[in-house]
């Protein structure tokens, strides 16, 4: 009796150290990240483990260019679906990836290898040059993108985003429905994580920061 | 008669139009204001914070602006990670509460400025309440 609980609370103790230890080294990974993000389970950002690698896709950007899947290789993209005559969703998403960007781009790495771009599911209405007077009101950098919806849709699926656009005759301001995260491809053009609202811009640059350098140490 | 005066009326306006017409809705309004809109956007989004200072609720039924070809009162909802906008035909303020007008949730749409908003721009909105009070809110244009 005596041995068996001598052999219990040394399993007890051991376990609590393990625990410990555990503790610990979350703690310290935490810290040298800066974020939480890759240990715990997050409610900014789902970073998926075997990122997927997308397929072709053919759009448009705001300079009425070719937008397809080479346009995401060698660079990290934050893809955000919406469309212009939206007053709250869009411009407030809009508004903290510009500021996600302004933090992104003032640490050492920088935001040279880094696209933003929206992709209007509103193709009806967001014309090209509407698409670029948008876009660049946030940030120069910002890329407007758009097409016609098989294409839109081809891509909005690979990366899991939904919308709906409801055109109405006689509406003109007809409702359309879209997927509120921020998707983020990675350099290979692989489906890399996805940033869930609401939205903050602080957050969006941290979790972002872990990802880039996970992403190098995995590279060397 | 005394009120064709015009100094006391204006003196009457000045200390009693927009607090009485508060008052009357027993309604105060904080922070309100209009995001600035890329330009040649005709759609801008109104936020506030309402505050129903008396024991009953009071009831917004309706918004409306000169400076605008109409108001409407939205909400943001979202269902599945899918994000739409959902007319309201009314929005009750439960008594003594605040109830906020912010990014992702309940927000006045704002539809074809007559002239350019830009940042630093005020205008004004006037907020109907059930029973026919009316509160003239000013809202200022930021980013």
């Amino acid at each position: 009796m005596n041995k068996i609980s001598l052999k219990f609370s040394i399993m007890i103790t051991t376990v609590a150290l393990a625990a410990m230890l555990a503790g610990v080294w979350l703690a310290e990974i935490y810290r040298q990240h800066d974020s939480g993000a890759m240990l715990l389970p997050d409610r900014v950002m789902t970073l998926f483990p075997d990122p997927k690698p997308l397929t072709a896709f053919a759009l448009t950007d705001d300079k009425n260019r070719v937008f397809d899947l080479a346009s995401l290789k060698g660079k990290w993209s934050f893809l955000f679906f919406g469309f212009t005559h939206c007053p709250d969703v869009c411009p407030t998403t809009l508004a903290v990836l510009a500021r996600a960007r302004d933090n992104i781009a003032r640490n050492k790495v920088g935001a040279e290898n880094i696209q933003f771009v929206f992709i209007s599911v509103d193709p009806n209405r967001d014309t090209a040059s509407k698409l670029r007077q948008y876009v660049e009101y946030f940030d120069e950098s910002f890329v407007g993108v758009t097409g016609d919806d098989a294409q839109i849709g081809n891509l909005a699926g690979q990366l899991g985003a939904t919308y709906q656009v409801a055109i109405t005759p006689g509406l003109e301001n007809y409702p359309v429905y879209h997927t509120t995260a921020v998707f983020l491809v990675d350099p290979r053009a692989r489906s890399h994580a996805v940033f869930t609202p609401p939205h903050d811009a602080e957050a969006i640059s941290k979790r972002f920061k872990v990802v880039r350098e996970l992403e190098a140490g995995n590279a060397t | 008669m005394r009120w064709r005066d015009p100094v006391f009326v204006c003196l009457i306006s000045a200390l009693s139009v927009v607090p009485a017409a508060s008052e009357e809705a027993g309604v105060s309004v904080r922070d309100a204001w209009i995001r600035e809109t890329p330009p040649g956007m005709t759609m801008m989004a109104g936020y506030m914070e309402l505050r129903n200072n008396t024991s009953r609720p009071q009831v917004l039924v309706a918004a409306s602006s000169s400076g605008f070809e109409s108001v409407m009162m939205h909400r943001t909802v979202v269902r599945n990670g899918l994000a739409g906008m959902e007319h309201l035909s009314q929005i009750e303020l439960a008594p003594n509460a605040s109830l906020i007008f912010a990014p992702g949730g309940n927000h006045l749409m704002l539809m074809n400025p007559k002239l350019a908003l830009r940042a630093g721009d005020a205008v004004v909105v006037k907020l109907e309440f059930r029973g026919g009070p009316v509160l003239p809110v000013t809202f200022a244009v930021r980013k």
